[in-house]
């Protein structure tokens, strides 16, 4: 039942990285692709009037660690409280630039909401990125099961560490570039013109430096948690998000030459959903590895919530997951294809 | 919440009658609903986060209950209203009338839901049912059904949801009366001020009784302390007064200055009017509200408000029967100016069921002062809230400024699409 719910939201988180990260992707392309008013909607229509909808996967992933896993929700909440109130008060700017961006038909109006889109969808990027790095490296967790951990204190890796390290930091790089690939090759697939050939050109150089960073991060991640290799070698599910993860550079790699552009999106989708499944099945079970005493970790087995709660919630899960999944493709089927701007009603998208 | 199914309606009658009138009006609310969406949505996603972020103490304690209610707030509600409010706001043209009038259904069941959830996780913490307490200390949820029919919940949500529908008649009435007031927008004014009055007295009604009354009789059920110190009741004993006027003085324990209705207070909370209501005295002192004067000026002027809005109401329905609504300057002008005291009485209605509970977060479980973040420092919270602060501030501002704008450009009366 534990393992269930552990997969369930490692599920539920890769389906918002993989549908905000390429949101965060167009962010931090925006203002570099976009240079006239009617290019600006057509990036922004690109995300479509569906952005909200994929932010509510991580308000609903909140939801269900809130149900599952309750002590790890407390203990990870407030031990990341600066970077998630950071990552909270981008996520209301990118929000506001979003939905209030386009209702004033003014060129100061746009050029500010444009530069508060990019700037948050930068940070959002980086910090998301960040908190996979610290994921990764572990944070200072105490006998009790509790953490609090300051921006940096010495920028090492092992001990009393920080939200910032050298390792995180990198961490935080390697996902804002490979969001950013990834919004790239998304804004290919939706638009045409000259944003399309801003974006092919964008997504090419990206990804061509992509596998050069995979192997440094890798390298980093190798040399902070050596135990991880081990781990992953013996876990099977994490040879399959290996798996995936390949297939998805392949699609990545021969749509771009072929200029199939759905096939390249799909790729790269596939790649970020690859490689959070590889990282939650080699972690798994430990959640918060401890950097002060490994077994101070918090696991899923020691935070989780009662059996009975578990089971309650599996009741009504699947049928919510079923019904959000019939509203997605009752409304985006008739946005499929091109963005054309002109078939929206005035406003942003 | 209450806007909602003035769109649902509105766009009802434009398919049925193809009146552009109504097509207009739910182009042009839905302008405006969608900001309040927006800003609703994005200062709404932090508090989600607060109850790890700075109450984790709580979090840990009660997860395993009110974790159901916020996951299927998310997992139910919010997936609904986010998958149809884009396509409200600005696919008209893409989705056709029929598709359109099913996202505006989308989206009114949506947030609608979401109350629902909402305060199923609030009405655990007054009144808790269908936990148990696990071997290591924290609740865990046994019976889901008792759960979700709390019958706390169900009266509470009743009150609020009709409280809802009141703003948001008194909005689209305030902007009738003004655009009738600057003789702009006629015909959409007319609409506007019918459709106002006849939900907007319907609902001041429903908000004092049944609900009202109801909400009122279970805290005297539940929380006597709470209603005691609601009314100031310092004293117990039989044949209650019920104030009308007053301040407490909680260090004389006396209320000052009363002007009282004798017997009130028996009736409304038992339904007789000789019988026993228990006064603070008859409580120990550390389970008292912990700030009494404003538990009892928060009940005392929402009431006043709910009153008031059921007599402005009322009168704008009996001039509107005679034919007289749109040519009542006099009673325009009151229209117009009441839109911001729904808002006011319904969070005095938050404040006093809030108050009220402390100082417990769990209702007789778990106390407020044991609830917060042990880890996160105070120079942290301080920094957090000056930054919540400051933040929300802009948007209020940037809110006022886009929706005062829209209802100055006002709807557009011919049709925009081909």
């Amino acid at each position: 039942m534990i393992e269930l719910w552990y997969a369930l939201m490692a599920l539920m988180l890769t389906i918002y990285v993989v549908l905000d990260g390429r949101n965060f992707g167009v962010g931090v392309l925006h203002l570099f692709v976009a240079k006239t008013p009617a290019e600006r909607r057509q990036v922004v229509a690109a995300i479509g009037p569906l952005w909200s909808w994929h932010e509510v996967w991580l308000v609903s992933f909140g939801g269900v660690l809130f149900v599952a896993f309750p002590r790890l929700l407390a203990a990870s909440f407030s031990g990341y409280y600066l970077a998630l109130f950071l990552i909270l008060w981008c996520l209301v700017l990118r929000g506001m630039a979003l939905e209030v961006g386009g209702h004033v038909n003014d060129r100061m109006w746009h050029s500010f909401w444009d530069v508060v889109f990019t700037v948050a969808s930068v940070l959002l990027a980086i910090l998301f990125g960040v908190a996979l790095g610290d994921l990764a490296r572990g944070v200072p967790v105490d006998p009790n099961g509790n953490f609090s951990m300051a921006f940096f204190t010495n920028f090492g890796v092992r001990g009393n560490v920080g939200l910032l390290d050298w390792y995180t930091v990198s961490m935080g790089v390697v996902v804002l570039v490979f969001l950013t690939a990834h919004g790239a090759t998304y804004l290919t697939l939706k638009t045409e013109g000259p944003v399309h050939d801003r974006c092919a050109i964008i997504a090419r150089r990206l990804w061509i430096v992509m596998p050069a960073l995979f192997a440094v991060i890798s390298l980093e991640t190798l040399f902070v948690r050596p135990a991880l290799a081990w781990e992953m070698a013996g876990n099977p599910v994490a040879w399959l998000g290996i798996l995936v993860f390949l297939a998805g550079a392949v699609a990545v790699f021969t749509g771009l030459r072929g200029q199939l552009e759905r096939r390249a999106f799909i790729g790269s989708g596939a790649m970020i959903a690859g490689l959070l499944a590889t990282g939650a099945a080699t972690i798994f079970p430990v959640i918060l590895y401890s950097t002060l005493e490994p077994e101070n970790s918090l696991t899923a087995y020691n935070t989780s919530a009662s059996l009975s709660s578990l089971e309650q919630a599996l009741v009504w899960w699947p049928f919510a997951f079923g019904l959000t999944c019939a509203y997605f493709w009752f409304i985006s089927r008739h946005y499929t294809g091109k963005v054309k701007v002109t078939e929206d009603t005035e406003g942003s998208y | 919440m209450g806007l909602a199914w003035f769109l649902v309606y509105w766009k009802w009658r434009a398919l049925r009658t193809e009146d552009e009138r109504y097509n207009a009006a739910v182009r042009f609310w839905a302008r405006i609903f969608g900001l309040n969406f927006g800003i609703g949505v994005v200062t709404g996603i932090p508090m989600e986060f607060q109850f790890g972020t700075n109450w984790a103490a709580f979090s840990r304690y009660s997860g395993g209950v009110i974790g159901q209610t916020l996951a299927m707030e998310g997992m139910f509600a919010f997936f609904l209203e986010s998958a149809f409010i884009g396509a409200l706001i600005w696919g008209e043209k893409r989705l056709g009338p029929r598709t359109h009038f099913i996202a505006a259904i989308g989206v009114a069941l949506g947030s609608w839901l979401s109350g629902y959830f909402i305060l199923v996780t609030n009405a655990f913490m007054q009144h808790p049912v269908g936990y148990a307490v696990t071997p290591n200390g924290s609740l865990g949820l046994t019976d889901i059904s008792a759960f979700l029919s709390n019958h706390w919940a169900w009266i509470q949500f009743a009150h609020n949801q009709s409280a809802a529908l009141v703003t948001g008649s008194f909005a689209i009435t305030a902007v009738g009366a003004f655009y009738r007031l600057r003789g702009t927008h006629l015909d959409q004014a007319s609409l506007y001020l019918r459709c106002g009055t006849v939900v907007g007295l319907a609902a001041s009604l429903l908000v004092a009784f049944p609900t009202g009354d109801q909400q009122a009789k279970m805290v005297a059920r539940h929380q006597p302390v709470a209603l005691a110190a609601m009314e100031g009741r310092f004293h117990g004993g039989p044949l209650a007064d019920i104030s009308v006027l007053g301040q407490p003085n909680v260090k004389m324990r006396r209320l000052d200055n009363p002007i009282q209705i004798p017997g009130g207070l028996s009736f409304l909370a038992n339904g007789t009017f000789e019988s026993n209501v228990r006064g603070l005295d008859e409580f120990p002192e550390n389970d008292w509200p912990d700030n009494i004067e404003l538990l009892y000026y928060a009940f005392h002027l929402m009431v006043t408000l709910g009153m008031i809005f059921i007599g402005l109401m009322a009168l704008a329905n009996l001039q509107r029967l005679r034919g007289k609504l749109e040519t009542s300057t006099w009673l325009l002008w009151p229209l117009m100016l009441a839109f911001p005291f729904p808002y006011i009485a319904n969070t005095l209605g938050w404040m006093t069921t809030e108050l009220g509970r402390q100082p417990w977060l769990i209702y007789g479980l778990f106390r407020t002062s044991e609830g917060y973040s042990k880890v996160v420092s105070n120079g942290d919270v301080i920094f957090t809230l000056i930054g919540f602060c400051g933040l929300y501030f802009v948007l209020g501002l940037l809110f006022l400024y886009l929706v005062g704008r829209e209802i100055y450009h006002g709807p557009q009366e011919e049709a925009a699409h081909d």
